[in-house]
């Protein structure tokens, strides 16, 4: 998967170097991450409607609450029962939200060219590419980091042996991140990006299991 | 919208939604490994910092050579830190991660925002301890007072609210409010309701010369000072006292009742303190004497658990307790002997600052050559008797059963200016104790002419007030406790706050010459002769109110629990019973006594 998607990178870089969202292929050349979030009505990305986006920009070692995106979109028809356990988004909840477009339009501007940080973050890529990409012709040109590759790298560093639990829960016990609102984009996008500021600059964690 | 910041503390609480609509979208989040400076001395600070997680100690900035530096103050989950720093524009003190920390950060401009729309939170902010405790006390301070006694609102004459309609005028109000015997009207105008009291009409008649047709809606005071039903009567007389009005619209939910006035407040509080007055009053043996003062316990705790601001308390203790010993030296000593003595109270009895009753620290002075047989044998007795009252024992044995606390004036001069010279710890403690004495019963002129002799004495006796200062610093004051939670929890409150604060006022007040004995009125004397300024006068009193006050009901709950009723421990603070807001106020209560120490180290040159 990785590989065709960065060949596909390449060809939609080329064919959009000119065109009104050429910033986005440039390289990044800051220091800011952004920490994204989607829920989505499933799991399979060919049937993951969005419900909301959650996003924050991470600056050094801040986490910039205060600049975030916090999109709730209209309620798709596909909304349904098993979602809603998870999430516990209703439609009724949703019914005060925006446009899917308007929504991807302020997530494009939002992002610009930093890189994206996630917690299995391909699978939130891999939704929102398959929206914009027949909107505007092309995926989500940014950087990945995936939130518990960083995790494992280091952890495995440290502990030679045995598989590392990559649980979103036990990572941030792990890292002793206080959970904010689990299961809402914005407050598990926040999470994420505290738990990666924690990795990059404190104290390796003691991981005896 | 994240909810990871918690608006329930003060100051945040006072905010309105809007406000913390305002502060919640401009928090950023930070975080910061062992032993990071977060926010160095000299540096312009991005504003407040609200722990999230994680421990941040303060500390002064060093020069290079100075190995360990001094920390002031550690603050943990939910404290804030560097608000002064961030209204200044540079930090003047290092702030480190003493763990891994996660931060909330508060933009100063959005603080100063914050400031600028919401004055109370402008002032917790900025101001010094003696604002900070208002602003605690009128929101919510009382919440955790055990289930006691005392009036509520309902209990008092609630008054049935005259209501007028917007239109009617001045004339038709004052008629109305005549014939119905009332002395104030609500005018209603649009949703509101106003205030008229009889000086408004005054007022807009007399002074303004407006006609008597006006409509009473237009001199009508709309900002109403409100109470709930259920609330204590004695909060809507601090109420009052604090706002200088006289009456107080009491609601129920949102529905008004009606009005609660000062008179009412007062006549039933007067009842009250008066009813066991009189039985002290009227008592004509001893065994009356003592059921009365029995029954003064039970007031004290009432008032105590009730939040009743303490210095009123102690007052009123003091008063009490001065009458019962007058009353029983009235029973003990024969009459033709009372002219030629006197008896007096020392130590906190003298300065009026005992809540529960701790020791009886007495004396007795008598007229130079008085021929008084039985006197030992009476004072025995007399102490005895205080005993079974309820009055403990002074371990010391500093009281009248002991001889050594029976002098003639002459020896009792005698006695003061050679524990003054001699500048041994034992003797200064003595003199101390002594130096705070107030007259109860007898021949005052006796006491009056023992003590100015002795003020005079100490004149320009610069030597002896160097010593007699130095045991207000001797101890440390502890500002760092607040991080070690676990395993060193407890704070000897005397030691650390109580006993500079009394034991340095005391020192300065001996050397102004000033004979009150009471430390917050010693203070208001300082700050009335230029010795202390004004500020710095109000914090001492808040701080030392605030360490009695604490103090107080851990003493309380500690006596219930033991079983012989006895608290082993009454000067131990449990940090881990106080909450955020409490070990706040005590950690800007010690920093009061922190520099107060300083000032007397300098002002009597106690190096070191």
């Amino acid at each position: 998967m990785i590989i065709p998607r960065s060949i596909r990178r390449l060809t939609e870089k080329r064919q959009h170097r000119e065109g009104p969202w050429s910033e986005l292929f440039e390289t990044y050349k800051g220091d800011e991450v952004v920490s994204l979030d989607c829920e989505t009505t499933s799991l399979d990305v060919k049937q993951a409607e969005i419900l909301s986006i959650g996003a924050v920009r991470i600056k050094g070692r801040k986490v910039i609450t205060s600049e975030r995106l916090d999109l709730k979109l209209k309620p798709p028809k596909s909304l349904s029962g098993d979602s809603i356990k998870i999430h516990k988004i209703r439609a009724s909840d949703l019914a005060d939200g925006i446009e899917l477009d308007d929504a991807l339009e302020q997530l494009l501007a939002f992002i610009g060219n930093r890189p994206i940080l996630g917690y299995y973050v391909n699978f939130d890529i891999r939704v929102l590419d398959k929206f914009i990409r027949p909107r505007y012709g092309f995926g989500l040109p940014n950087k990945a980091i995936e939130l518990s590759h960083v995790y494992h790298d280091i952890i495995k560093w440290k502990h030679v042996g045995g598989d590392v639990d990559l649980r979103f829960d036990t990572i941030s016990s792990k890292l002793d991140i206080p959970m904010l609102e689990r299961h809402t984009a914005l407050g598990d996008a926040i999470t994420v990006a505290l738990m990666y500021v924690r990795l990059k600059y404190g104290v390796i964690p003691n991981t005896s299991y | 919208m994240p909810n990871t910041f918690k608006m329930d503390n003060i100051p945040f609480s006072l905010l309105n939604e809007g406000e913390k609509r305002l502060l919640s979208t401009h928090l950023d989040i930070a975080y910061y490994q062992q032993g990071e400076t977060v926010i160095a001395a000299g540096d312009v600070p991005e504003g407040v910092y609200i722990i999230l997680k994680g421990r941040v100690s303060e500390s002064e900035a060093s020069s290079e050579n100075e190995a360990a530096q001094h920390i002031f103050v550690h603050y943990e989950n939910e404290d804030y830190f560097g608000g002064w720093s961030a209204l200044r524009g540079t930090a003047i003190h290092n702030f480190v991660a003493e763990e891994e920390s996660i931060c909330h950060i508060l933009p100063t401009r959005t603080l100063l925002e914050l400031m600028a729309s919401n004055a109370q939170f402008a002032d917790y902010f900025q101001q010094n301890l003696a604002v900070k405790r208002e602003i605690v006390a009128q929101h919510g301070g009382n919440q955790d007072m055990a289930e006691f006694m005392l009036a509520k609102i309902t209990d008092a004459a609630v008054r049935d609210p005259l209501v007028v309609e917007q239109g009617v005028s001045i004339r038709e109000a004052t008629e109305l409010m005549r014939h119905k015997k009332a002395d104030c009207v609500l005018a209603r105008k649009g949703g509101r309701l106003g205030m008229v009291t009889g000086t408004d009409l005054l007022d807009a008649v007399v002074l303004e010369q407006r006609p008597l047709e006006t409509d009473v809606s237009e001199i009508a005071s709309y900002r109403l000072v409100t109470i709930d039903h259920e609330d204590y009567l004695f909060n809507a007389l601090v109420m009052m006292t604090q706002q200088q009005i006289e009456r107080v619209v009491v609601l129920s939910g949102q529905e008004m009742v009606g009005v609660v006035e000062l008179t009412d407040v007062l006549s039933y509080f007067s009842s009250h303190s008066h009813v066991i007055g009189l039985r002290i009053e009227r008592a004509a043996s001893i065994d009356q004497l003592r059921e009365a003062a029995l029954g003064l316990n039970e007031l004290i705790k009432a008032l105590i658990s009730t939040g009743v601001k303490i210095r009123f308390t102690m007052d009123l203790l003091a008063a009490m307790n001065g009458r019962i010993i007058a009353k029983l030296f009235d029973l003990t000593v024969p009459a033709d002997m009372q002219p030629h003595v006197c008896l007096i109270v020392m130590g906190s009895e003298g300065r009026a600052e005992q809540i529960m009753k701790t020791d009886q620290d007495n004396a007795l002075l008598f007229r130079d050559n008085l021929a008084w047989a039985d006197k030992q044998a009476t004072m025995e007795r007399f102490s005895a008797t205080l005993i079974s009252f309820g009055f403990p024992p002074c371990p010391g044995n500093i009281m009248v059963s002991n001889p050594e606390w029976v002098n003639s004036v002459g020896d009792w001069t005698q006695k003061m200016s050679d524990w003054a010279d001699t500048c041994e710890g034992n003797a200064l403690m003595k003199l101390a104790i002594a130096v705070d004495a107030k007259p109860v019963a007898g021949n005052e002129a006796l006491f009056k002419v023992a003590r100015n002799w002795f003020l005079r004495h100490l004149r320009n006796n610069d030597v002896f007030f160097s010593h007699f200062a130095r045991a207000a610093v001797e101890f440390d004051t502890p500002l760092t406790f607040f991080g070690n939670l676990k395993d060193r929890d407890r704070l000897d409150i005397k030691k650390g706050g109580i006993f500079p604060i009394v034991h340095g006022v005391r020192t300065l007040a001996l050397e102004q010459r000033i004979i009150k004995t009471n430390t917050f009125q010693r203070i208001e004397q300082l700050i009335e002769q230029g010795v202390v300024r004004e500020q710095h006068g109000r914090d001492l009193s808040e701080a030392l109110a605030l360490f009695i006050q604490l103090r107080l009901r851990q003493q309380i709950k500690r006596t219930e629990e033991a079983d012989d009723g006895v608290d082993p421990t009454p000067n131990q603070i449990d940090l881990q019973q106080l909450n955020k807001l409490e070990r706040d106020l005590l950690r800007d209560a010690l920093h009061v006594v922190k520099g107060f120490k300083k000032h007397l180290a300098q002002r009597y040159h106690l190096g070191g």
